[in-house]
Parts: C-alpha cells; sequence; structure tokens
C-alpha cells in the first residue's frame, strides 16, 4: 500500500490508516486528529505559508494534552520561574520541545506575537529556549502554554538564572570590549607607525603634536572601557589586599596613560599610548580565551525535571483520578502502567513486575518488584499494572532530592587555586616594590623628580604582563585543542591544571570499566537448533539479556531472518514464551524452565539463558557485561604515572571484585548508593586528594558533580555529561590516560612559560632600573615575549599519544 | 604637507571606524548574534511581513504603555 505523507508533519504512513479530506480540488491527508487541528487552525489564521518554509521536514505529530495546565497558574510555579517586571510585565524562560528547523521557529514567534497580551517573544532555534514577556492582565501563563501547545509543540519552563545565562552574559561583555580594544589597538598601531619611523628621520613638533592627540583619543576608550575588567579586578584585590595580575595591569597602564598625556601636554619625551593599548588588549584577549571556554552549564537538570510527569494516577475508592504530584500525600495510592516513570517513592501494595532501576543503581538488568517491595522514584515501570502506596511526598522523593543534591554539589564544588594567579600575585607586588624604590633611589641620585617619575614608570611598562598573562590561556587552549582531537573534549581551560594535580581517580563500574549491558560470552549446545526462531524469539523483548542474545546471533549469522510467531507470551523477570506452527518455544531462566517442566541444574558466576523448543532444552547461553577493550593497560598505565585508582558501584561485591580483579584495581567500594558515592568522594577530598571521578549514569552524577574532575563517557546520560568537566567521546579507558597525559603536559608547559616570562623580567627590568629603556626597546620586547609564550605553547602539539 | 590635511584624514577615517563600530557594538548589545542560525535565517528569509510583525509588536507595546497612563490618570485624586 502506499505511503503518504501528513499534511501536517510530513512523517510517512500507509494511507489506509490516515484521514482523509477534501479541501477544494485537493485531498488533504492527516495522520491524526491533532495534525488536522493545527492545520486548519493555521489556515484560518493565515498561517499557512509555514508549511512553504517548512519544506520536507518532518515534524513530530501534534498530540494535545491539555490537562496539566492549571499548574502554569499556581502561585509556587509563579514564584519558582516568573520574573516581574518593574512596569508589571512578566517575563518567563521556556524551553520549547519539538523545533525541527527555522520555520518551526518562525511559527511559534508568529502565533505568541499574535497573541493579545504578549509583549515580548524571541525563540533562539540553537537551544530551543524561548524568552516570553506578557501582561498578567489581559492573558495568563496557562494560556500561552496553551496556545504552544495548540500549533503542536511542547513548552516547559526553565530557570534562566543558571550559570550558562551568566556564562553567556560575560562572553558577550568580554566580546564587546575586545572588539573595542582591538578596533584601538589597529589604529594606534599605524600611527605609531608614523610615531617611530618620525623618531629615527625627525619630525616637526607639531606633526607629532597631532599624531599624539590622535592617539590619545583612540587610547581612552580602550583603556577605560575594555580595561575597566582590570580596574574592577584590582579594586576588588585592593579590597582584599592582595596584589594580583589585575592590579597589575591596571597600575602600568593607567600610569603609562598619565605619564603620556604629561608628555603629550608638555611636548617632552614620548608617548607610550600604544603600549597601553597593546598592554590592554593582549592581557584582555587572554582573559577572554579562558572565558571562551568555560562550561556551559547545567540545562539538563531541567530537562529531567521538565520530563519527569507532573501528574500520578490515584486510586480513590473505586475512582481513578489525575492528580498533581504536589498534591499527592503520603499514604495515597498509586497506579502505575507499564512504561510510566515513578515520580514518588512508595511501597507495591498490588501486582507484580519489573523495574528499569539504571538510573539509580547503573545497573540494566530489571529488578523483579512484589507487594511489600519499595519503589524508587527515577525508576521506570517496565510490563505490567502496579498499585502502590505513597511513602513520601513529591518533593522528599529521591528523584527530587538527587536533583537538589546535584544543583548543591555543582555550586559548591571545590575549587583548587591556578598556579598563574599565585605566580603573578608575587609578581605584582615585587613589580610596584621595585618601581617604587627606582623612582626613591632615582629622586635621590639626580634630584629631578620628573626623570625619577619617567624612569619608574617604565619599570611597570616593561615589566610587560603580556607574556605572565597570555602564559596560562594560551598553553591551555593548545592542550585542549590537542585533547579534542583525540575525542577528549574538556569543557573548561582550568581543569587541564587541575586534572594535571590529581592522585586520585575513582571509576564507576557499570558502563565505565565495562560495557553496561550483558553480551553472550559462552554457548553451550546440547542439539542442533534454527537459529532463526531463537533470533525471533529473542527480538520480541526488550530486555537486556535478550538484545546481547540478538546482538550475538546477529553477529554470528549476518543473513538470519526472524520467522513469524504466535502466542508470544512475556514473562515478567523470567522468560519468553511463543509458538510456531506447531513447536512450542520457551527461552528464559533457568527457574522459568523448571516451572515448565524442563530440567537444567548449573551453576555459574554469569547470567544464564536458556532456550527449549518442545520441552527439550536446546542450547545454553552464558551471558556476562564484558570489560571494555585495553582496560586493564589504561589502568595500569595510570597507576604507573602515581596516581591511586579506586572503583566505584552500586552493584553487588561479587560482580564489583570480579571486575576489579580482571582489570586490576585494589581498592573496590560495592553497593554504594547515588550519595554513597558522592559521600566517598567528598570524604577522599577532606583528605587533601585532588580528586578525578568517571561516570556514565544518573546513579553517578551527584559524585561527579560532588569531584574536582568529572568524566563522562560519551554515550552517558545527559546528566552526568552535563554535569562533567571532561567528555570522553570514543569512550575507551585508554582516554583517560590520554587525558591524565595530555593535562599534564600543559601543565608543564604553563610551567615553563611562566618560568620564560620571569626570565625575560629578570632581565629587562634592571635595563628598566638603570633607565635604558626607548620606545624601541619597550615595543620589541613587548612582542618577542608574548611570541616566545605562544610558541613554546604550540611544543604540546608534538605529544605522542600512544595508543592514538 | 600642512597639519590640517592629516587631521582631516586621521579624524574622518576614524570616526568612520567608530561609526562601523558603535553598529557593531549595538547589534552585540541587542542580541543580534546571539543565534547564528536566526542570524543566518533572518538574511534568508527577510520580507516585508517580518517588518509588519515588528512594527505590530511596536504598537503594542505603545497600546499598552498608553493604557497604562490612562488608568493612572483615572485613579488620579486630585488634591483638594
Amino acid at each position: 500500500m502506499a505511503q503518504i505523507s501528513c499534511t501536517h508533519c510530513n512523517l510517512k504512513f500507509d494511507e489506509s490508516v490516515m484521514i482523509t479530506e477534501q479541501e477544494g480540488d485537493k485531498t488533504l491527508y492527516f495522520c491524526c486528529k491533532g495534525c488536522q487541528g493545527v492545520y486548519h487552525l493555521l489556515e484560518s489564521e493565515g498561517l499557512d505559508t509555514f508549511y512553504d518554509k517548512l519544506g520536507d521536514t518532518e515534524l513530530q505529530p501534534a498530540v494535545q494534552t491539555n490537562d496539566d495546565l492549571e499548574k502554569f497558574d499556581l502561585e509556587g510555579f509563579k514564584n519558582k520561574y516568573i520574573k516581574e517586571h518593574d512596569d508589571g510585565l512578566y517575563e518567563i524562560n521556556l524551553i520549547i520541545e519539538g523545533i525541527h528547523c527555522s520555520a518551526c521557529v518562525w511559527l511559534n514567534e508568529k502565533v505568541l506575537h499574535k497573541t493579545d497580551g504578549v509583549i515580548e517573544a524571541t525563540i533562539n532555534y540553537t537551544n530551543n529556549k524561548a524568552k516570553v514577556v506578557w501582561d498578567p492582565e489581559e492573558i495568563k501563563l496557562s494560556k500561552i502554554i496553551e496556545t504552544i501547545r495548540s500549533i503542536g509543540y511542547n513548552a516547559y519552563p526553565y530557570d534562566p538564572a543558571l550559570q550558562e545565562e551568566r556564562a553567556n552574559k560575560t562572553k558577550k561583555e568580554y566580546y564587546s570590549r575586545i572588539l573595542v580594544a582591538v578596533f584601538g589597538a589597529m589604529n594606534i598601531m599605524w600611527i605609531a607607525i608614523a610615531q617611530y619611523t618620525g623618531y629615527f628621520t625627525g619630525m616637526q613638533q607639531r606633526f607629532k603634536d597631532i599624531l599624539n592627540v590622535a592617539e590619545f583619543i583612540l587610547a581612552t576608550p580602550v583603556l577605560f572601557y575594555s580595561g575597566w575588567v582590570f580596574f574592577r579586578g584590582a579594586y576588588y584585590g585592593f579590597k582584599n589586599r592582595i596584589a594580583n595580575m589585575d592590579t597589575l595591569v591596571a597600575s602600568g597602564a593607567l600610569l603609562a596613560y598619565l605619564y603620556s598625556i604629561y608628555a603629550m601636554v608638555s611636548q617632552s619625551g614620548e608617548v607610550y599610548f600604544d603600549s597601553v593599548v597593546m598592554i590592554i588588549t593582549f592581557v584582555l584577549v587572554g582573559k577572554y580565551l579562558e572565558v571562551l571556554s568555560k562550561k556551559q552549564a547545567v540545562d539538563t537538570l531541567d530537562s529531567i525535571m521538565g520530563s519527569t510527569p507532573t501528574e500520578v494516577t490515584l486510586i480513590q475508592g473505586q475512582e481513578k483520578t489525575l492528580v498533581s504530584i504536589e498534591n499527592v500525600h503520603r499514604g495515597d495510592l498509586i497506579e502505575l502502567k507499564p512504561g510510566e516513570k515513578v515520580v514518588i517513592d512508595g511501597i507495591v501494595v498490588y501486582g507484580e513486575g519489573s523495574f528499569d532501576e539504571s538510573a539509580l543503581t547503573g545497573e540494566s538488568e530489571a529488578v523483579l518488584k512484589r507487594k511489600g517491595d519499595p519503589v524508587l522514584s527515577g525508576s521506570v515501570c517496565l510490563d505490567s499494572v502496579i498499585r502502590y502506596e505513597a511513602t513520601k511526598e513529591a518533593s522528599d522523593s529521591l528523584l527530587h532530592s538527587i536533583v537538589s543534591l546535584l544543583e548543591e554539589s555543582i555550586t559548591k564544588k571545590p575549587r583548587i587555586e591556578q598556579l598563574a594567579d599565585r605566580v603573578s600575585g608575587y609578581f605584582s607586588t615585587i613589580i610596584l616594590l621595585i618601581a617604587l624604590l627606582t623612582f626613591a633611589g632615582w629622586y635621590l641620585y639626580s634630584g629631578s623628580f620628573e626623570t625619577a617619575l619617567i624612569v619608574g614608570i617604565s619599570v611597570i611598562v616593561i615589566a610587560c604582563p603580556c607574556a605572565l598573562g597570555l602564559a596560562t590561556p594560551m598553553a591551555t587552549l593548545v592542550g585542549i585543542s590537542v585533547a579534542a582531537k583525540r575525542n577528549i573534549l574538556f569543557k573548561e581551560a582550568g581543569f587541564l591544571e587541575t586534572m594535571a594535580k590529581s592522585d586520585l581517580l575513582a571509576l564507576d563500574k557499570t558502563g565505565t570499566i565495562t560495557e553496561g549491558k550483558p553480551s553472550v560470552i559462552q554457548e553451550t549446545q546440547y542439539s542442533p537448533y534454527d537459529a532463526s526462531l531463537l533470533l525471533a524469539l529473542v527480538s520480541t523483548s526488550t530486555h537486556p539479556v535478550a538484545k546481547g542474545i540478538y546482538h550475538y546471533l546477529q553477529d554470528k549469522e549476518e543473513s538470519l531472518q526472524p520467522v513469524t510467531l504466535e502466542e508470544i507470551k512475556s514473562i515478567q523477570a523470567k522468560g519468553i514464551q511463543a509458538s510456531y506452527l506447531d513447536k512450542q518455544l520457551f527461552g528464559g531462566n533457568a527457574l522459568f524452565m523448571e516451572e515448565n517442566g524442563i530440567v537444567c541444574a548449573h551453576e555459574s558466576d554469569h547470567t544464564l539463558f536458556y532456550f527449549a523448543i518442545d520441552g527439550v532444552l536446546v542450547t545454553r547461553f552464558e551471558l556476562s557485561d564484558t570489560i571494555r577493550e585495553g582496560a586493564k593497560e589504561a589502568i595500569a598505565a595510570i597507576k604507573s604515572m602515581g596516581i591511586r585508582v579506586v572503583m566505584l558501584t552500586g552493584d553487588h561485591e561479587k560482580s564489583a571484585h570480579h571486575v576489579a580483579k580482571a582489570v586490576g584495581i585494589d581498592e573496590v567500594h560495592a553497593r554504594l548508593l547515588p550519595q554513597g558515592k558522592a559521600a566517598f568522594v567528598q570524604t577522599q577530598q577532606a583528605k587533601g586528594h585532588i580528586t578525578v571521578m568517571v561516570g556514565d549514569g544518573i546513579n553517578d552524577a551527584i559524585a561527579l558533580a560532588q569531584s574536582n574532575i568529572a568524566i563522562a563517557m560519551g554515550n552517558g546520560t545527559d546528566v552526568a555529561i552535563s554535569v562533567s568537566d571532561v567528555v570522553l567521546m570514543d569512550e575507551k579507558p585508554q582516554s583517560i590516560h590520554d587525558a591524565y597525559r595530555i593535562s599534564r603536559r600543559t601543565y608543564l608547559a604553563v610551567k615553563e612559560n611562566l618560568a620564560l616570562s620571569l626570565l625575560y623580567n629578570a632581565i629587562a627590568i634592571p635595563l628598566a632600573v638603570s633607565g635604558y629603556v626607548t620606545p624601541l626597546v619597550a615595543a620589541l620586547s613587548m612582542s618577542l615575549s608574548s611570541l616566545i609564550v605562544v610558541g613554546n605553547s604550540m611544543r604540546i602539539k608534538r605529544i605522542r599519544l600512544t595508543h592514538s | 604637507m600642512s597639519g590640517n590635511i592629516i587631521i582631516l584624514m586621521l579624524g574622518i577615517s576614524t570616526f568612520l571606524g567608530a561609526a562601523g563600530l558603535a553598529a557593531l557594538l549595538w547589534g552585540v548589545k541587542t542580541g543580534q548574534f546571539d543565534d547564528h542560525s536566526k542570524f543566518i535565517d533572518a538574511a534568508r528569509f527577510d520580507n516585508e511581513e517580518d517588518l509588519r510583525d515588528a512594527a505590530m509588536m511596536e504598537e503594542k507595546k505603545k497600546a499598552r504603555e498608553k493604557k497604562r497612563k490612562e488608568e493612572k490618570k483615572k485613579h488620579y485624586m486630585p488634591v483638594d
């Protein structure tokens, strides 16, 4: 039968299942009522040019659920997400779900603009975030959300006070400042060329004056607008009685600027406006490099909370009602349907079924829950209808507490002081002291206040902070790009230095050291059988064991095609049963076989799966979570770098020790809950260890957020990736070792750069103190020292990684 | 060469550059470069309709301001 695409969402379906409609001489096809509704709505509003813009892009079908709308008008919701403007307007930040292309952005903005009471609506296409401003007297938020839903999208709020928004703001601010600085620097440079030529060939004072004034005009905004960050930093440093890099830059630039004004007005000596602008521009660019690679923070936290159900089915007597989770109290009876996510902790009172707890423990195998067993929020009910009694309210349930713990850990993450900050502190103090002494010495020696001032200032100007300012950002930027080429993504430049200082590596087991899913390690055949029957049987289940066998069979014989089975029955946490022609097929664990009268008695450390045809056992599979390739070598290499390696897992001791022994880890902590892992990291940090944590799941997220450096696997959950500092895209254990090596090499380069710029100062400062610095020497030495630092940083690229 | 010519050359070229810089800064400040794809789409789908749309939003803002002012007037109690 012909496949026809839906007029609204462009998804293709069989013609027979589609809703057809005649409009003039055109036949319209819709995949669902939702799409049909949206189409007519857009048409009546005159917005059908949307479809021209859309082209062939496929949308998700418009499914409308409007039963949770009242929560948007609740007081608590308002306090959390809505910002009130001074003039009575309300503002909210939303994440719009279902945006696929620019046409979607256009449509949403257009529809919101047409809505009465909406004053402003802008949607960012790159991250699907929207800012909506509206007049609360004219329209309610629930109505706005309903409008967005009515055109087939969904919106949920997020809190813009998160780090990312702040980071973006600083980035933008720096960008503007750099634009001004670069503009000033480039223009001053060509004026300075005239100045230098004039210095050698002789120039009339009146031309010199014109050039001086032009430089003065260009340098002023650069110093006071672009250089504002340094004055601010110097001020905070002064308040806390610390001399930092900013102190040096601010005082050097300001003094040189003031001296140049004096030289310009008195028409004596040379002006240093070009040096002022150069210092500000170079160091500002260095700072911007650091801001640029600052971590993009934690939007995904919003999306976990955003995607969890906001209501549950409550059983009250004979009736079932949908109730918002805030209104569920302890002791209420809740019904769970297959596929539903648990949001409130409780105890099963009726029914039994398997639960996917991978979000909490990291283990992919489903857990069978019977009457009296606890149900934890964050797990997913897989296969049956269950009723359970709430033992906690939504806000104290595990899922919510994980999210709040996460938010807490992110904000109180310990920061390691960077070497450059410490060095520049001492450096600034010493330079300022030397300048002061020089001034005093020259004043006593020559008796001229003016000469003494000029020489004193030249000490500060020549102690060019450019090299020092670029020492760290240049090296780390090169380090980051080398790592990125090896599929290791460092989210922030400073993490390289922190990781280089680390002496403790904590590894999660499932999904980090191991693949995280069971795969067949051995098959024992009792009698020959048709593999396509087994393939068909296991393909009916989504259980990880069934999936493991499915992949095994497909790898073994690629041409295998599953046959069509009948009477498929899936028995929770036991096995699958089906019939093919007149054969009865059974696949499952030993308990399932015994229940069906099939004898099998085997002992194994691994998960066993049996397959029987008509009551006769034909084959047996042993499955186990396989250890990632190269894990043993990588861990040995990391240990040889003098780093203590520890395994943290939510799994039981036996399998934990089994894996630990295979990869060569001596220290194992098993049966840890998400909070337990975080607590371990915290105690180690209290003992002074700088800890690197590697993990992949929500269960590792708190520990990841707590650790000094968090490394996530590229295939890990969004939360783990977003709280982590480093992401391993290729998921190889060897990459952890490479990350260590790159960060140590980069840290070495940072130290070399600092040493080089100090060495430069050791030569240049005595020259300045003795009064030999001319403008030419100043300009030359400034560029030379910066170039040396840049060149030395480039050497990081020559690092040889063993397994690349 | 007279000094005035140099002043003129420096002045005009710096002014022109500064005007360009000011426009760029305004663009950054009003968030025109925040969203790379939208930035490109604005050029691709440039049309009268968007302009009308923007004008409509301006109107809306103005209308609200006016309403607020009127309301203030309404509630204004003369002191006697």
